[in-house]
């Protein structure tokens, strides 16, 4: 899933200072799992907000308004009746969820209250790592079931690099060479001969928006052009 | 199911002025179900859970917002708890769902969902770790 981390306090008041009522729309989805812009962690933060203000005698107030999933246009209707009455709008949802508040109400401004990290696994409650960077050429079962575009800090289809030591990158003391783990990984399952398969080249495909479409559902959307 | 609020009050008020703005498609959705369980076919907890009636989209529906539909919002803390159950616990609102009269089931659960949430209860994923 998504992952996402809250950002830093006064980035966020910063941002919405310059409003009067804003409202702050949290995510039922990926954010709600991974604890950052669920509805328990926009009344946190409306909390923490409204208290500063406060605190500074500014006009600024914020409210709150959770959906079920912000990258879903059916589960934002409710919000039309809302967010007229507000001059700026706050998300705590991932990016998509964000742009699409933004393409829905193109009159309002948006602000992100969370950066969206990556796509993850869960590790412990509050812990997150970062397996997926969506490159749209997955490579997994060459590798393992190990990412070399997550893991290996250049990215790199064909490895080990020369600058792996003693199975460390490096880049820094503390990085396992994501490639020797791909080694080790394949030796296990004697599949080491895989390593030796030269890849082409990474197209790079998450450089430019993506639309996907399902083939099963391709048809639908040819006929009706 | 937990409840973020201190206080067990429901505002019975504001969960009418909800159902009211949606009174319509309740009606229609709980009038127009014939129980006729095809949409249990396409629920994958329905299968995952052994066929348990439970977990039918109808089922679902029918007992949460059925449920506050019927009562005219007039619900207390235990049955708002009882219904974000019900629409937490047993439905990931994959959206997948389907019925052959056309009912939009996940739309009535997310309402459902909505009706909850404005009363501070909701489902929090750290309350895994407390349940474990």
């Amino acid at each position: 899933m998504v992952k996402a981390k809250k950002k830093p306090f006064e980035e966020i008041k910063q941002a919405i200072e310059g409003y009067t009522r804003v409202l702050n729309i949290g995510c039922g989805g990926c954010v709600s799992v991974c604890l950052a812009g669920g509805q328990k962690e926009v009344n946190l933060l409306n909390l923490q907000l409204n208290a500063a203000f406060s605190g500074e005698n500014k006009a600024t107030r914020v409210d709150s308004f959770t959906v079920e999933r912000q990258c879903n246009e059916m589960f934002l209707i409710d919000l039309d009746k809302v967010v007229p009455r507000y001059d700026g709008l706050m998300s705590m949802a991932c990016g998509a969820g964000v742009q699409l508040i933004a393409e829905r109400y193109p009159d309002k401004p948006i602000f992100p209250a969370v950066n969206t990290i990556a796509v993850g696994v869960d590790r412990q409650i509050g812990i997150y790592e970062e397996r997926c960077r969506a490159c749209g050429e997955c490579v997994l079962g060459y590798t393992g079931g190990i990412c070399p575009i997550t893991r290996c800090a250049k990215g790199l289809f064909n490895g080990p690099c020369g600058g792996t030591n003693k199975g460390i990158c490096e880049i820094g003391n503390e990085i396992p060479c994501a490639w020797q783990d791909i080694y080790e990984r394949l030796k296990e399952q004697n599949r080491v001969d895989d390593i030796l398969k030269i890849k082409t080249a990474m197209q790079w495909q998450n450089q430019t928006r993506r639309m996907i479409v399902q083939d099963e559902y391709a048809g639908r959307y040819e006929d009706k052009k | 199911m937990s409840s973020p609020k201190n206080d067990n009050t429901v505002n019975t008020e504001a969960i009418r002025e909800v159902l009211d703005t949606h009174r319509a498609k309740m009606k229609t959705a709980l009038r127009v179900c014939a129980h006729c369980s095809l949409c249990a076919e396409s629920c994958f907890l329905f299968h995952v859970h052994d066929g348990d009636p439970r977990y039918m989209p109808s089922h679902k529906f029918i007992n949460s917002i059925g449920r506050l539909y019927k009562k005219k919002g007039r619900i207390d803390q235990e049955a708002l708890e009882e219904i974000s159950e019900i629409v937490w616990r047993r439905c990931v609102l994959c959206t997948r769902c389907y019925c052959p009269l056309g009912i939009d089931i996940p739309e009535m659960i997310a309402l459902a969902r909505n009706i909850c949430r404005s009363q501070d209860v909701y489902f929090t994923w750290d309350q895994l770790e407390q349940e474990a």
